[in-house]
Parts: C-alpha cells; sequence; structure tokens
C-alpha cells in the first residue's frame, strides 16, 4: 500500500508543477516573432513545408513561406538582399549561386547572431560549403558559418529495378555498363532505355546533366580551383569524349528528343513507366514513389552515379543552404536562426523525411533500420554517394558559366554545333568571364 | 484684349499639363536616363553594397559580337512580322465576317475574344501539354491519321512557328475587336453605293472596304507590333528560348543577362540600343504611314 505524508505530497506537487513548468519556459524563451522564408518550388518543397508545418506546431512560431519557381527565387533574393531593408529573413540557396550572397557580402555569419549557435557534428558540410573565410575566398572549414543545409541534392542513377529482375541485369558502375543496360531496355516509343536532361534550362538542366560524366572522364571546368587556377579546361579532350559520349548515350538508347527535356519531362516519363533510367536528384522520389502521381510505385531503384574505368564517379552538388541576410532586423535574424536550430535534430530530421524530402544529417542518412523500409530504398545510394560528391564551381560567376554553358551544350546535343565547335565556344566565353571578373585565368588550344 | 487672352490659355494650358508631364519624367524619363548610366558601368556588389566602375562604351562595343544578342533580334524581327501579319489578317478576316452577320453577333464576339482573357500563364501552361511529344494533344491527334509525333519545341524547325502560332491563337481576337469596331463605324452609304453599283464581295472588299479600313489597320498593325516585339511571356514559358537560341528573342536575352547572368551594367546597354533601334523603326513606320496618307 503506497501512503505519504503532507510533507510528501507537497513536495510531489511541486515537483509536478516544476516539471511542467519546465517545458512551457523553454517554449516561452523559443518564442520568436514571425519570419519569412523564401524558396524555390523544387521537387523536395512538399518536405520542406511538411517540416515548417512540424516547427510550427511544436513551437507556436509562425513562418511565411514565399515560394516560387527556381530562377524566380533567385531573383526576389537578390532584390531583397540589395535593398535597404530586406524582405526576406531566411534565404533557401541553391549550390549553384549561393557563392554570390558570400562574395557580396549579402549573410550575416550565423555565429553574429547567435555566439552560441553551433552547427551539429552530425549535419553534412556539403564540401564545406557553409563555411567562408572572407580573406582568401574560400570555402575553409576554420572560417565563418555563413549557412547550415537544407536540401542535400545529388543526381542518383534511378533505374527501374522491376525490368532489371526481368532481364537479369546487374546495377552499372560505368557509363559503358549504363548504355549497355539502356540499350538493352530500349524500345522506343513504349520505353526508353535512358532519358537526360538535355534542354537549355533556366538556370540549369543540361550542365547539371552532364557535370557527373565531365568530371568521371577526367574533364573540368577549371585547370585547378581550389589552388586559384582558373585556366579554362572545359575543351579538353577528357571534356569532348565525356560530352561525345553523353551526346552517344542519347543517340543510341535516349529519348528521340534529348535536347527538349527538362527536369520535369525526365519524371513525367519515368512517373508514366516510359523510361529505364535517368539521372535524378532525390527530391523527385517521393512523387516518383507516390500511387496518385506515378505508375511505377515500388518498380523504381537508386544506385550511385556510374563512372568511367579511369574515373571515380562524380553525383555533383545540387544542394541547397540556409542563410540568414544581414539587412533584416536582429529579432527576425534571431526567429530564423531559432527555425534553423530547431531544423538541424536529429527529431526535426526525421520528420524531415517522413515528410518527403532527402535528410541533411549523416546519423539519419546512414541509419540502418531507415534504409530497410522500402520507401527509404535509395538511402543507400544517398550514402553509397558521399564521399565521391563534388561542387561544380565556387565562383560567383557561376550563374553567367551556367547560362553558357546551358546554350552550347544545348547546341551540340540537338546537332546545332559540333561537340568541339560547342566545347571551344564555351572555352572562349568563359575565359572572357573569368578574365573580365579579374581572375588568372587562361585557356586551352581549341580542339 | 484677345492677345492677353491667348497668353492667358497658354499660361493655363502649361500649368495644367505641369503634372502629366513630371509623371512622365518619373516614369519614363528617369528609369531610361538610369538605365543609360549603368550601360557605361561594371556594377558589383561589395560588402552589400553596390559598387559602380566606369567602363566607357566597352559593352556597347561588346554587342555587335553578342551571337545570342544577334539570334534574338533575328527571332524577334521574325516572330513580329509573321505573327503580327498574320493576327491581323485573319482579325480582318473574322471581324469582316462578324461584321456581315445580322443575327448573334454578340455571341460571335464574345466567343472569339476567349483567348485574349485567358492569363498568359495558363496559355504557356497549357499549350505546353498540348504540344508535349510524348502526351501531347496535338501529337495524340495526327497519330489518328498515321503521322509520327512531332516534337513542336524542342526541335529546331519547329520552335519558332509553334511559338508563333500560339501567339496567332492568343491576339488574333485583340486584332479582330480593334477591326470590328472600324467595320462598325464604316458609313453604310458608301458601301451600299457600290453594291448598287454592281461591285461583287471581292470588288467592295478591294475597292471599297480595305481603303476605307486601312487607318484602323496601320493602328492595329502598329500597335500589335509594338507589343509584339516586346514578346516575353510566351517564350519564356513555351521554350526557355530553346532549343539552342532557335527561339531566343530580344526580350528574354535581356532578362537572362539581367536576371539569370546579373550583368547590369551589360543589359542595360543592350536595353539602351534596343530602345534606340526600336525608337527609329517606329519613327520610320509613323513617318511612312504620314507620308503615304499625305500622297492620297
Amino acid at each position: 500500500m503506497f501512503t505519504s505524508n503532507r510533507r510528501e505530497v507537497l513536495m510531489g506537487a511541486g515537483a509536478v508543477s516544476a516539471l511542467s513548468w519546465v517545458p512551457g519556459a523553454r517554449a516561452q524563451a523559443a518564442r520568436q516573432i514571425p519570419f519569412t522564408i523564401v524558396i524555390n518550388n523544387s521537387p523536395w518543397f512538399d518536405g520542406f513545408r511538411g517540416a515548417v508545418e512540424a516547427y510550427e506546431k511544436e513551437t507556436g512560431n509562425k513562418v511565411n513561406l514565399d515560394v516560387n519557381p527556381f530562377g524566380g527565387s533567385l531573383e526576389k533574393q537578390r532584390a531583397s538582399v540589395r535593398a535597404r531593408d530586406g524582405m526576406f529573413d531566411l534565404l533557401i540557396m541553391n549550390g549553384l549561386y549561393y557563392q554570390e550572397m558570400y562574395h557580396g557580402g549579402f549573410l550575416k555569419p550565423i555565429n553574429e547572431i547567435d555566439a552560441n549557435f553551433k552547427l551539429d557534428p552530425q549535419m553534412i558540410r556539403y564540401d564545406n560549403t557553409v563555411f567562408w573565410n572572407e580573406a582568401n575566398k574560400t570555402h575553409d572549414p576554420n572560417g565563418k558559418l555563413m549557412s547550415v543545409p537544407v536540401n542535400g541534392n545529388i543526381p542518383l542513377l534511378l533505374y527501374r529495378a522491376d525490368l532489371y529482375a526481368e532481364h537479369k541485369l546487374t546495377v552499372p558502375s560505368t557509363w559503358d555498363e549504363l548504355l549497355a543496360n539502356a540499350k538493352k531496355l530500349h524500345n522506343p516509343p513504349r520505353i526508353y532505355g535512358i532519358v537526360q536532361r538535355g534542354a537549355r534550362g533556366n538556370p540549369n538542366d543540361i550542365s547539371y546533366d552532364w557535370w557527373p560524366y565531365l568530371y568521371s572522364f577526367g574533364g573540368s571546368l577549371f585547370a585547378d580551383e581550389p589552388k586559384g587556377d582558373y585556366t579554362i579546361t572545359i575543351n579538353s579532350p577528357a571534356a569532348k569524349e565525356a560530352l561525345d559520349f553523353y551526346i552517344r548515350m542519347a543517340k543510341e538508347a535516349g529519348h528521340p528528343q534529348t535536347g527538349g527535356l527538362a527536369q520535369a519531362q525526365i519524371i513525367q516519363n519515368l512517373a508514366t513507366g516510359r523510361a529505364a533510367h535517368a539521372l535524378l536528384v532525390i527530391a523527385a522520389w517521393s512523387q516518383l514513389d507516390d500511387p496518385s502521381k506515378s505508375a511505377v510505385v515500388g518498380k523504381l531503384n537508386a544506385a550511385r552515379v556510374p563512372g568511367t574505368a579511369k574515373g571515380k564517379p562524380a553525383p555533383v552538388l545540387g544542394h541547397w543552404l540556409a542563410g540568414v541576410p544581414k539587412n533584416v532586423p536582429a529579432d527576425r535574424q534571431r526567429a530564423a536562426l531559432a527555425f534553423l536550430n530547431w531544423f538541424q535534430t536529429r527529431d526535426a530530421q526525421m520528420k524531415y523525411l517522413a515528410a518527403g524530402a532527402p535528410p541533411v544529417r549523416q546519423d539519419v542518412l546512414a541509419d540502418q533500420n531507415l534504409a530497410k523500409d522500402p520507401k527509404n530504398r535509395w538511402m543507400q545510394a544517398m550514402a553509397d554517394s558521399s564521399d565521391y560528391v563534388k561542387l561544380m564551381w565556387s565562383v560567383p560567376e557561376g550563374s553567367q558559366i551556367g547560362d553558357a554553358l546551358e546554350l552550347r551544350l544545348n547546341q551540340a546535343v540537338i546537332g546545332e554545333m559540333t561537340t568541339a565547335q560547342a566545347l571551344n565556344t564555351l572555352s572562349d566565353e568563359c575565359h572572357a568571364i573569368m578574365q573580365r571578373a579579374g581572375y588568372k585565368t587562361g585557356k586551352l588550344a581549341a580542339l | 484684349m484677345a492677345s492677353r487672352r491667348a497668353t492667358h490659355d497658354t499660361l493655363w494650358r502649361r500649368i495644367a499639363l505641369t503634372p502629366t508631364i513630371l509623371v512622365f519624367l518619373a516614369m519614363s524619363i528617369l528609369p531610361t536616363l538610369n538605365l543609360m548610366a549603368m550601360s557605361v558601368n561594371e556594377i558589383s556588389w561589395v560588402d552589400g553594397k553596390a559598387v559602380w566602375s566606369y567602363v566607357g562604351f566597352t559593352h556597347y562595343a561588346r554587342l555587335a559580337e553578342d551571337s545570342l544578342l544577334i539570334a534574338g533580334l533575328k527571332n524577334t524581327a521574325i516572330f513580329a512580322i509573321a505573327g503580327v501579319a498574320a493576327q491581323v489578317l485573319l482579325g480582318f478576316l473574322l471581324a469582316w465576317a462578324v461584321s456581315r452577320i445580322a443575327r448573334g453577333r454578340v455571341l460571335y464576339r464574345t466567343i472569339f475574344i476567349l483567348p485574349i482573357l485567358v492569363p498568359g500563364i495558363l496559355i504557356g501552361a497549357v499549350w505546353k501539354l498540348m504540344l508535349n511529344y510524348d502526351f501531347g494533344l496535338v501529337n495524340g491527334f495526327i497519330g489518328v491519321f498515321g503521322i509520327h509525333p512531332v516534337d513542336w519545341l524542342g526541335t529546331r524547325a519547329w520552335a519558332l512557328p509553334s511559338v508563333i502560332m500560339v501567339d496567332i491563337w492568343h491576339w488574333t481576337p485583340f486584332c479582330f475587336l480593334l477591326l470590328l469596331a472600324g467595320f462598325e463605324s464604316l458609313p453604310q452609304d458608301v458601301q451600299e453605293a457600290a453594291r448598287v453599283d454592281g461591285a461583287g464581295t471581292w470588288a467592295e472588299m478591294r475597292y471599297v472596304l480595305i481603303p476605307m479600313m486601312m487607318p484602323v489597320i496601320a493602328v492595329t498593325f502598329l500597335f500589335r507590333l509594338v507589343t509584339s516585339l516586346k514578346v516575353f511571356d510566351e517564350i519564356y514559358l513555351l521554350t526557355g528560348g530553346g532549343p539552342g537560341s532557335a527561339t531566343e528573342v530580344i526580350s528574354y536575352t535581356i532578362y537572362r543577362t539581367f536576371f539569370t547572368q546579373d550583368r547590369m551594367g551589360y543589359g542595360s546597354a543592350m536595353s539602351v540600343t534596343v530602345l534606340f533601334f526600336i525608337s527609329l523603326a517606329m519613327i520610320g513606320v509613323l513617318m511612312a504611314g504620314k507620308r503615304g496618307r499625305n500622297a492620297a
């Protein structure tokens, strides 16, 4: 029998009231003013919205989402950070243009908002792109923390696992093996062996799709970017070999109109069962495994992108970082940072995953129990890719370079230029861009 | 006394016009002057602030070598001339046909103007789906006749004609409305006199209606030409200027230079140059029209 005296009862009541007060106090401390996030409407957006809703529910804080197309988000971010008073308190920046925000001095270093903020050790650093050394303009891990990753987009090879089983194919580790498999499954117009993002995008389609080929064939844009050698090498023999192979893939096993396919059409072809392979960011996975949006639910699987016999696979970063602008009031900066602090917790990342977005914490990505769930069968491929991930470029002139790449590579794919002409033209254009911006640059002899 | 009154009137007119002139200056001249100033500078951003570096006419010197700008100018000219000519012709024929209908004219007019009521974003989405290579309605339709699917928006041969076709669909109703108003304001007695004198449909059209409608046709053509030279939304939504540079138009080139590449100085030089040539072309067209009217 349980007995207690009055003193014990009072102590117990006090403890209960203290316990009930602690979360309340924490919630009070975490109470923030409303703030606004500017974000793109990419395939992973639904997952992000799910995380934001969970944050609002847990904390009672209000978050406004300003959702735009990819290019529109960049334009709004530029307009906001360049104004005297910014409109947006948290910028979701893509791996191809966050550089201009760092270089332009538009972001508030995170520890200047909260000196105690620490990036969780489990958060993936994505080639240290979250750090910035202002003096030498590099992603130095000892530099200032400028952003927190919110999405780890890298391309994965999506393939039709059901057809692989039917034809007894093995998952390719080289581009040659991928071409061979794609040719075996190529039966147009019922199904294309592979669909490639060959369109001239705004801001990017074909360059992002081709870059893993470029790196693994031994090509590059610059001679040695980390060491400051910006000699343009985009028209090297290796780059030509990579572009020739990309076009060969399209001709021998691809969609007949590769030059007109953007990411939306790739997803469309995969979802309708018209494509056997594609390189695609995993953010699109939730759509492809959703019975209301896809005819191939449970039939797709993911693998690391292939490489060559001589070159490693090179999934390129198309990740997204969240940064806080300088030109917004301090209380809104703190509110934005409070969200990021919550977002990097394991619990928040689990909610993010449940809402359909790939997490950015290593311990969640590598969680074997989660990976066993069939709906997370892409997680192993993500984990396999992490050692090979590479950035396309880190210069703020990336938006100009990307625009030139989109046009010339697309012209090569549609046959408006030969691959040599396209790469030589690109070399001249990229050289001019870098020269104008005052870099130490040069270029190779024309092919 | 009369002289004092005239001076007073002139003064009053000037005072009355002043607010309009000030608004015009603020909304039009000042941005153009700012654009000109930007065009001779390179603008970069350091520590969150814009840094203007004077570069003289360097940007202008580069324009002649810009293959994308040249492609944009060429495509814009084709797009504007072919599209507007077809819109005015179709609009004229539709307006003529509707003006001859005694009953149900309002119904036809309502049906014909529907496309201009549809928002541009919706037009882009609908036509992009209809012209889709794999799943589009148009390819489904021609497939019924055994014709192979065509990549309407993804091949060099078809992309620009397809975009022009969408523009014709979108803007013919606008021409139709202006021209119908013209037809309805024509004096009936001249047409009746022509018929009494034995003029057939073709003769009436050629010798009576077209000459009398010429001022309305010219205004419609000119108005549409000006707006057509500024085409952006259809290109942005349907092709993004591709494949290659097949549907690159000048507004889209300027947009990408400004907003994708973030080259404000160079983009301004492009804008100023295009503004200059379009103004020249418009002055030329207006002078030719005036000369034609004087000769008549």
